[in-house]
């Protein structure tokens, strides 16, 4: 059994939480979130002329009383918020110490956990596809596990969920713009898209981003970086390989070119940082050796993602 | 154009180092790294992004203006200027000698010395002045002190080894004549002092085998010694002597030694030839630094000359043969005036070869005898030829006379031939005459206050003068009267001083009485050379001085024609290991350099210091990437 995503303590604390959307749900499964949807709630919305066939038991008589005139009392419908996390399995999210794919997932069920105590459906599309193995088989429990991450709903789904995702496992090229543009398309009602990437594709990131933000999406984009990306400690007359597309980059490091490299990354960082900003996406940055706690009771708090 | 140090450029062997240090791969070490995403954009970022960056704090960059600086400071020639005197003077002292002649240095050590003198007079600064002496027998100046480079070529190049043994005292005399300078210079008390300074230098470019140069013991002589040599693999004749043969009186014997200086025993052939005319050959092998002493018989049917060679070849051709002039023995007409001595008359007798006569008293100049023995008689005429003189004096011989009494006998001489095997232990002597050294003779044996026998030359006469009366000794007694009586005949012998008169050192002048000899008389040389010297009209002897050759020479002179021998026969030129330090005394020496003292030019030290920093900036640029 390998140890669980997150600790009882810390799930105990996100119970607290809600995901704050900051448009009203376009979704048509029923929940807990307000909708521009008119049905059956408590609170009322609105009135209007009352047209044959409706339902008599919605009249204000007391109205119809005053006024002499047949007015239908609106009522809110309340919808759930769907939640969609893309989440990069690629080769690159193997590395680093402790592994970045293992902190993207604990965000993932942190993020997921809160959704489902909240009523909210929660999507998980794990990127790229997996492929076949070397004798042409696809795995069949991390299709299913993958499967079953795409819609997941209630709170008593949440060890399921939890569990699909422990038996994920990373791999292969990564394809962010494309995953992301296809969650676009297919997604029937927009909500809260969470990125969890290292965004490290030589594609870039901007199509990916541009379509859900297109779609309508409210988008969060954590950025995971290894310890390692962010100050490699192998000096020397280096010859680097890819792990995802093979490809070899000769390069001489050293102490002094340190600051030269962390000045690079810190660069990179910031125009995704800028990118971000100027399309309302929620950026973060996050190391993954940093502290999970600071990072979801903190920094996802203050910027309102939940509250 | 012409380059100064061509060697310099040597140094260019270092740009396919350089190349090679390019050519080496590096080595890299491969590592999976995530993505190489983040790698691409610093390496974009920090390759030429700008033409220009700022300049950064770089131990490689400062390495490379550290080697540039070094590599144009050489090109600008940089050199001490110190305490130079406007001009200084350069004696170059060419050690001439037969040693020199040692083919270990190709193509001889002489010619290596003429060479290296000459780059001396390309390095020659334009205040300096440089003299040329050639050190042979006798010291030449060759060159006069001069800027002139082309007149010091020619000077160096007219030079020529002889076969002379080595003399560097006269020359550095020489030497030190010109680089020591009076001064007067007030001294602490404000007295004008007169002081020796030196104003130059003096190079020897010897071998070193030179005998001790004891009087520059005390005297700061400014030399340089630049040895020349390398081994010493060298057999040499040093002695040759021709003697009757005690056995066998039909034959002659002669009497050689051959030296080996070298470290190993040496195998050779030795050969025998009177007149040109192979006679022996011996094989003989000579142990280490010794001398083998040789005996050849051989009949002689006349005077003639008498030549031993050395036929393996080694290093120093030039010790490996001596020639002799042998004239046949005759009978020794000798005059005994004594009151009767029969120990002297006995001996006398027994030196051999010899028609004595008595006589008791001498009224003429007894120019019928070869000899005349004067025992304790004063002649009425004293004698024209060779005399022996015993217990008697003539007033031109010893400024005054007095008497000693039992002189004890301290010393005496034993490398002269008249002394040799002579030994005086046991000898008393009861009283004797007491005189001074005289000039014309060497005392051979002595007592604290008077010489007892002394040996030497008046008026072209040998004299034998002994002060006491030997009976009036325990001499007579003694084994070596009979000896010394013996070589006292030989000495006195005119035919053997004829013979040792014909037989000169390298260098040293050939005396020969002539009569009647003409206006000039012709020396043929060993060579073939022929010589001619200009004679007075009454000339009565010839001196020949040109015998920086060894071999036989001619010389012809009217009616006279005499052969002489000129040899080297000196172990010390034989002796060719070259010498790391010049001796000066107990306490003095200089030592071999191979380094000038002179404005030394540093710029082949910088390059090389470039180089060193070349290697190193190399060195720190992999070390720092690691």
């Amino acid at each position: 059994m390998p140890a669980p995503l997150l600790t009882p303590e810390l799930l105990r604390r996100l119970e607290q939480f809600q995901l704050l959307a900051a448009r009203r749900s376009k979704s048509a499964g029923k929940g807990e979130r307000r909708s521009k949807a008119r049905g059956q709630s408590v609170e009322f919305a609105d009135y209007r002329n009352y047209v044959a066939g409706d339902d008599l038991r919605y009249l204000d008589w007391n109205l119809y009383g005053r006024l002499d005139r047949l007015f239908l009392k609106l009522y809110e419908e309340e919808r759930e918020l769907p939640v969609r996390i893309f989440l990069d399995a690629s080769e690159s999210m193997t590395f680093g110490t402790p592994v970045k794919f293992d902190f993207a997932r604990q965000v993932a069920a942190a993020l997921g956990y809160v959704a489902l105590c909240g009523f909210d459906r929660v999507n998980v599309h794990v990127f790229p596809d997996v492929t076949a193995d070397a004798s042409g088989q696809l795995p069949s429990a991390e299709l299913a596990a993958r499967g079953a991450l795409r819609a997941v709903r209630g709170r008593k789904s949440a060890l399921a969920f939890f569990q699909n995702l422990s038996s994920l496992s990373a791999g292969g090229a990564c394809a962010l713009n494309e995953a992301l543009r296809r969650g676009a398309l297919e997604a029937k009602q927009t909500g809260l898209a969470v990125v969890l990437s290292d965004c490290l594709d030589p594609a870039g990131y901007e199509p990916g981003l541009n379509a859900l933000v297109g779609r309508g999406f409210q988008i969060s984009l954590l950025q995971i970086l290894a310890p390692e990306e962010l100050a490699p400690s192998t000096y020397g007359d280096l010859r680097l390989v890819d792990s995802e597309s093979g490809a070899m980059q000769e390069v001489t490091f050293g102490r002094f070119r340190l600051n030269a490299y962390q000045k690079t990354v810190q660069n990179f960082i910031q125009r995704l940082r800028e990118f971000c900003a100027s399309r309302g996406i929620h950026f973060f940055m996050a190391s993954s050796d940093a502290s999970l706690e600071q990072l979801l009771l903190k920094q996802l708090r203050a910027a309102e993602i939940w509250g | 154009m012409s380059l100064l140090s061509p060697i310099a450029l040597w140094f260019g062997l270092a740009i396919p180092v350089v190349v090679v240090f390019y050519l080496l791969k590096r080595k890299r070490v491969v590592r999976l790294v995530s993505s190489t995403l983040l790698w691409q954009k610093f390496l974009a970022e920090t390759q030429a992004s700008a033409p220009f960056q700022r300049l950064r704090h770089n131990w490689l960059l400062i390495l490379q203006i550290i080697l540039l600086i070094l590599a144009v400071l050489a090109l600008a020639r940089p050199f001490f200027s110190g305490k130079v005197e406007a001009t200084r003077l350069l004696v170059v002292v060419l050690d001439a000698s037969a040693s020199m002649q040692a083919t270990d240095e190709k193509p001889s050590r002489f010619e290596k010395a003429r060479a290296e003198a000459l780059q001396m007079v390309d390095s020659l600064h334009g205040e300096e002045q440089m003299m040329v002496l050639l050190a042979g027998a006798r010291t030449e100046v060759r060159q006069s002190p001069t800027s002139d480079k082309s007149a010091l070529r020619r000077a160096l190049q007219v030079c020529q080894v002889t076969d002379s043994s080595t003399r560097l005292n006269d020359a550095l005399k020489t030497a030190a004549a010109f680089t020591f300078e009076k001064k007067t210079k007030p001294d602490t008390g404000g007295k004008q002092v007169e002081t020796e300074e030196t104003s130059g230098e003096i190079h020897l470019f010897s071998d070193g085998a030179a005998p001790s140069l004891d009087e520059f013991e005390h005297k700061a002589l400014p030399l340089v010694y630049h040895r020349l040599g390398q081994r010493c693999a060298n057999l040499g004749v040093v002695s040759l002597e021709v003697r009757a043969n005690p056995e066998n009186p039909a034959q002659r014997a002669l009497f050689t030694s051959v030296r080996n200086a070298g470290s190993n025993e040496v195998p050779a052939d030795i050969e025998l030839r009177f007149e040109n005319q192979l006679l022996e050959v011996k094989p003989i092998s000579v142990p280490p630094t010794n001398t083998l002493p040789l005996v050849f018989f051989a009949a002689q049917p006349k005077d003639g000359v008498f030549t031993v060679r050395l036929t393996t070849p080694d290093d120093l051709p030039a010790d490996n043969q001596a020639s002799l002039v042998s004239l046949l023995p005759k009978t020794v007409k000798i005059l005994l005036v004594s009151r009767g001595n029969r120990f002297l008359e006995k001996s006398l007798r027994g030196a051999g070869n010899v028609q004595l006569d008595v006589a008791a008293l001498l009224a003429d100049p007894a120019t019928a005898y070869d000899i005349v023995v004067l025992d304790d008689v004063t002649p009425l005429v004293w004698p024209t030829v060779n005399t022996l003189a015993i217990h008697v004096h003539q007033t031109n011989w010893f400024d005054s006379v007095s008497r000693v009494e039992g002189p004890p006998i301290v010393d005496w001489r034993t490398g002269h031939p008249l002394l040799r095997f002579v030994t005086f232990d046991a000898v008393s002597v009861s009283e004797t005459l007491g005189v001074k050294s005289p000039s014309w003779g060497q005392a051979l044996v002595e007592s604290p206050q008077t010489p007892l026998i002394v040996a030497g030359e008046i008026s072209q006469h040998r004299l034998i003068w002994i002060g006491f009366d030997t009976l009036q000794s325990t001499w007579p007694l003694r084994v070596s009267f009979p000896i010394f009586i013996a070589n006292a005949v030989e000495w006195l012998n005119p035919a053997s001083a004829t013979s040792a008169q014909l037989a000169v050192h390298v260098g040293d002048p050939f005396r020969q009485r002539v009569t009647q000899p003409g206006p000039a008389a012709q020396v043929t040389r060993p060579d073939g050379t022929v010589q001619t010297i200009a004679l007075e009209p009454n000339a009565q002897e010839v001196v020949y001085g040109n015998t920086s050759q060894q071999g036989l020479y001619r010389l012809k002179a009217g009616t006279n024609d005499v052969t002489f021998c000129v040899n080297l026969m000196d172990p010390a030129e034989t002796d060719i290991t070259p010498r790391a330090e010049l001796p000066m005394g107990k306490a003095g020496g200089v030592s071999a350099t191979t380094l000038k003292r002179a404005n030394l030019e540093m710029w082949r030290w910088i390059a090389a210091l470039a180089l060193l920093v070349l290697l190193f900036e190399w060195w720190f640029y992999h070390k720092r990437t690691v």
